[in-house]
């Protein structure tokens, strides 16, 4: 850092309560920050021009009543103009007030008994955002008019060091969300919580192997430890192991199917458990989980006989739980991604930045959907998504009705039969063409 | 737990920080029982002796009350009576507390938010409307001048007779500033207005307690009881130095002055701390200044308690706070009560807080046969100990600063500025690092799924009253100009003159109808300020009056 972060700080309006502004600055002066302090009988104006003048990074709001709501959209939209971070602190601020902020627009919002590593963790964020010229999130039209959005929310993201996960954990934190990042793969990660850092979210990565039997336990209290609650979980993590059905080793099928169904199977035992106690004690979560399916369990892929019962597997799970664990509040729906990851090379096209069709930033969006209050009536569904394109998929519906014959002879069979069959054909299978 | 993990901070500590041993015995309380005394006694130790008749045993139970409209107040009030409120405690919304009109354009998003929109002598006439002014007792948490100035004006628009009038009128000269209570007006305005409303009281509310020292507001951001009791009688001897050097005796007002004090969780520190400056106030006023009267020894003390202990996680908690704390204070022997409610750290108090706080009190009066015996703790060796000690902090903290020179030059220098900060820094870390344990905050936390119960209450917003901010835009240009302008020439002229009394020009302007905004802005540009503090209006001359 060339030089220390500047951060102008006032009170709006006639809000007195100047100590809590003063000892905001307190904090941060003695942690390296240098402070304009403007005490009270601020406006938008006058803190953003005088953050102009100092060449301040952030302006911080010191809130004790209610009169910055009436300042907060034009302030929103000077520091945006000028590329001020803004982050807003009271301990008068409800849980509500904070969404609202960073519906808003506002970096960061914090309410009463804000722990001061976290606060100072996340005006570090914003101070790299801003120093780095990024342009701050825009309060989208949606994350307004949907109540309370996803802000302040504890989701889960397994296998979230890279891929479809780490677009996800990104997507999340951009909405405000605080995301138990996991995975087996430590530095990865690291990398996934670093590019996640300048969002208003915030990731707590938890390294620990899905096919562990205590990893989902291990997660839960991970989320319940640091933030007391929990909401959503997005099982992603997944692996390939290719191989022919007449090739592919006990090992590999064993692994393939701990990881795709045992492991998500598992993550809902533990989490529905939990949110089943929470409704039982008058505490109902409105939870939501997010199983991963594919295109090859809906479909198939050639020679990947394993994946894909497997991944046919989760789209019946998501389907069954959903019956079982929406009687407590939870939802439990799947997204079929199409990406390219890891797991998916052959996809054709070339990784080309913004334009790629197959990049996994295309999928995040519905999966925070999936998380989020906009879709607290949707269960037990399957989206598909990816190349441009999002769809439900049909899945498994009775074909025209035959009556069976008493005792059907062979003959009765080779008779009736074919014609049983005789309905639209199956979708053909994807991938690559047999040599 | 404790980050840093010292051997000292397992040592238990009062919240001042006074080692405490695990139990106390006669060699703990020094000293013979006249350092003590009877309740009633010199040095009051132990409290006045509370009259036999009369009102109910005990003390004037009240909450602070005052929001939106004067009319809406007003049957906050009426309410609070109904449920057997003996006193009113109001206060201004934010601009009021600035002596600012609610018409001025940054005070619309404030108006009646956090307390009652008062500028205007119609606002305090309808404000006292059908409360017996000449029985109960009327706590003005509003900048005083103006406080006294309305009641005044009111009283006599329905027929009480001045001298009947009875209640208190915070005087914050020294703190005010740097304590959320800024009204924008130079050291030495202020403590004129201070100066001039209580002589004005004293010769026109003789039963008023015009000098209302209150150290509830100045030591909530986390002042510890030290600081609070030693910053609070700084300001008393300032003040009554000055009315001592305008020739007033020291026996004509020491009577009238009371003490508003904040009551925290440590509690035998808090009944300690009342009692210590029950016995500092009757040695400073009976040694330093030469009080004979035995009146002016005694001092009233009345108690707000913590609002910085109400926690907002799981709010039901602060009804248990505010009992235990009004309880320790009923033992105290105090002559005023006001509970902070269970909403506090949100919102101005709901009705259904203000009717917990005040059944509290009465449960614990009728109910605990706690009022029946004066100073029911006096004798315990630790109580006593605790006293002394305090007593010595407090008094050592008042000469330490008094040796750092003239007063007005410290509230300049900011000298208690960055006392206000320090405390409520230490408070903040204290709470992080949890050496400060609070229950539902760093020990025996739910998560916010979990915390609902009372939580619609506490959360729920009072939208700024425009109707009212419309009201006084209309009534504005209906009032006479020619006798308006005259008054506030006559404010303006006695502000520039420092030897004109403030408080007649104040209250001859309030009754031709000028607003509390207009009457500070001709303070302000009496001594060549402009009117208006916050540059805000440069357009709009809130001293304008329409024809």
């Amino acid at each position: 850092m060339t030089r220390p972060g500047r951060v102008v700080i006032g009170t709006l309006g006639l809000d007195q309560h100047e100590v809590g502004a003063m000892a905001i600055s307190r904090i941060l002066m003695r942690h390296g920050y240098e402070v304009v302090y403007l005490g009270r009988f601020n406006t938008p104006e006058r803190l953003t021009a005088v953050a102009l003048q100092e060449d301040a990074d952030i302006v911080g709001v010191s809130v004790h009543s209610w009169e910055y709501v009436a300042y907060t959209d034009e302030l929103v939209r000077r520091c945006r103009e000028s590329g001020f971070g803004l982050v807003f602190g009271g301990s008068v601020l409800t849980e509500r007030d904070r969404d609202d902020l960073l519906a808003r627009g506002a970096d960061a919002a914090f309410g009463p008994y804000a722990s001061e590593t976290d606060m100072l963790g996340r005006i570090d964020a914003i101070l790299r955002r801003v120093r780095a010229g990024a342009p701050a999130a825009e309060p989208s039209a949606r994350t307004v008019t949907v109540k309370g959005g996803l802000a302040g929310r504890v989701v889960l993201v397994t296998g979230a060091a890279r891929g479809l996960g780490r677009a996800y954990a990104h997507e999340l934190c951009r909405q405000g969300v605080a995301v138990i990042a996991n995975d087996v793969d430590e530095a990865a990660l690291k990398e996934t919580a670093d590019a996640c850092d300048p969002l208003p979210g915030s990731v707590l990565p938890v390294v620990a192997d899905v096919t562990d039997q205590g990893a989902p336990r291990l997660l839960l209290d991970a989320a319940l430890r640091r933030f007391g609650q929990i909401h959503g979980v997005v099982a992603n993590a997944g692996l390939l192991r290719s191989g022919p059905l007449l090739k592919l080793p006990d090992d590999d099928l064993r692994l393939l199917l701990d990881v795709h169904v045992t492991a998500p199977f598992r993550l809902l035992r533990v989490l529905g458990a939990y949110w089943r106690g929470e409704a039982k004690a008058g505490r109902a979560v409105s939870a939501a989980a997010v199983l991963t399916t594919s295109a090859a369990g809906l479909y198939g892929f050639r020679a990947e006989a394993a994946y894909s019962a497997a991944k046919a597997a989760i789209a019946m799970l998501a389907r069954v739980a959903a019956d079982e664990l929406g009687r407590y509040g939870t939802t439990v729906n799947a997204v079929a991604p199409m990406a390219r990851t890891r797991l998916t090379e052959w996809l054709p096209g070339s990784p080309a930045a913004d334009a790629d069709p197959w990049a996994p930033e295309h999928v995040a969006p519905v999966v925070a959907w999936l998380l989020g209050p906009g879709a607290r009536q949707v269960t037990g569904r399957v989206i598909e998504v990816g190349n441009g394109q999002v769809s439900a998929p049909e899945a498994w519906r009775p074909g025209a009705v035959h009556p069976l014959p008493p005792s059907m002879s062979p003959a009765e069979a080779e008779a009736l039969l074919p014609t049983v069959l005789s309905g639209p054909p199956m979708p053909a299978l994807l991938g690559p063409e047999p040599p | 737990m404790t980050s840093g993990a010292h051997d000292h901070t397992d040592e238990p500590r009062t919240a001042a920080g006074i080692s405490l041993r695990a139990f106390y015995g006669p060699a703990d309380a020094v000293g013979a029982y006249e350092r003590i005394g009877d309740p009633g006694e010199y040095p009051f130790t132990r409290g006045r002796l509370r009259p036999p008749h009369g009102r109910p045993r005990g003390w004037i139970q009240r909450e602070l009350s005052g929001e939106g409209s004067p009319r809406r107040s007003n049957a906050q009030f009426h309410a609070l009576l109904a449920h057997g409120a003996l006193g009113i405690d109001v206060i201004g919304d934010n601009p009021t507390m600035s002596a600012l009109d609610p018409d001025h354009p940054m005070c619309e998003p404030a108006v009646g938010t956090t307390g009652v929109s008062l500028c205007r002598k119609q606002d305090f006439i309808e404000l006292l409307d059908g409360v017996p002014l000449d029985r109960i007792t009327l706590s003005h948490s509003l900048p005083p001048a103006f406080a006294l100035a309305g009641q005044f004006l009111a009283a006599r628009a329905s027929g009480v007779p001045p001298e009947l009038l009875r209640g208190s009128a915070i005087q914050p000269p020294l703190y005010a500033e740097d304590c959320s209570y800024s009204t924008f007006l130079p050291f030495d305005l202020r403590m004129r207005l201070t100066l001039d409303s209580i002589a004005f009281s004293l010769r026109e509310m003789p039963r008023f307690h015009a000098f209302l020292e209150d150290t509830y507001y100045i030591s909530d951001g986390g002042l510890d009881a030290v600081e609070e009791m030693s910053l609070g009688l700084l300001e008393i001897r300032e003040v009554c130095r000055r009315l001592l050097a305008r020739g007033l005796s020291i026996d004509a007002f020491a009577p009238r002055i009371a003490i508003l004090v904040n009551c925290r969780m440590d509690l035998f520190e808090e009944i300690a701390k009342i009692r210590a400056t029950r016995r500092l106030f009757a040695r400073m006023m009976r040694d330093e200044f030469g009080a004979a009267d035995p009146r002016s020894w005694s001092v009233n003390v009345a108690v707000h308690t913590s609002g910085l202990t109400l926690t907002a996680a799981q709010p039901a908690n602060n009804i248990v706070r505010g009992a235990v704390q009004a309880l320790a204070m009923a033992m105290a022997g105090v002559q005023g009560l006001e509970i902070s409610t269970f909403d506090e750290p949100f919102r101005t108090p709901s009705p259904v807080a203000h009717q917990l706080a005040i059944r509290t009190q009465q449960i614990i009066q009728t109910e605990t046969n706690v009022a029946s015996v004066e100073d029911p703790l006096g004798g315990s060796w630790y109580l006593e100990s605790l006293t002394d000690e305090l007593e010595h902090r407090i008094d050592a903290a008042v000469r330490r600063m008094e040796d750092h020179g003239d007063v007005g030059t410290l509230v300049e220098n900011g000298f208690f500025r960055s006392i206000f900060t320090a405390a409520m820094d230490r408070h903040s870390s204290a709470v992080q690092s949890g050496e400060l344990r609070i229950v539902g905050v760093n020990e025996h936390v739910v998560p916010p799924e979990a915390d609902r119960f009372l939580r619609d209450v506490a959360e729920e917003r009072f939208e700024p009253d425009l109707a009212h901010v419309a009201r006084i835009r209309a009534w504005r240009p209906t009032r006479a100009a020619a006798p308006l302008d005259a008054a506030l020439e006559r404010v303006r002229q006695a502000a520039a003159d420092p030897g004109a009394d403030l408080m007649d020009p104040i209250i001859t302007a309030l009754d031709l109808d000028a607003t509390i905004g207009e009457i500070t802005g001709c303070l302000r540009e009496g001594q060549g300020l402009p009117a208006d503090p916050v540059g805000y209006a440069t357009s709009r001359n809130p001293v304008e009056v329409r024809r």
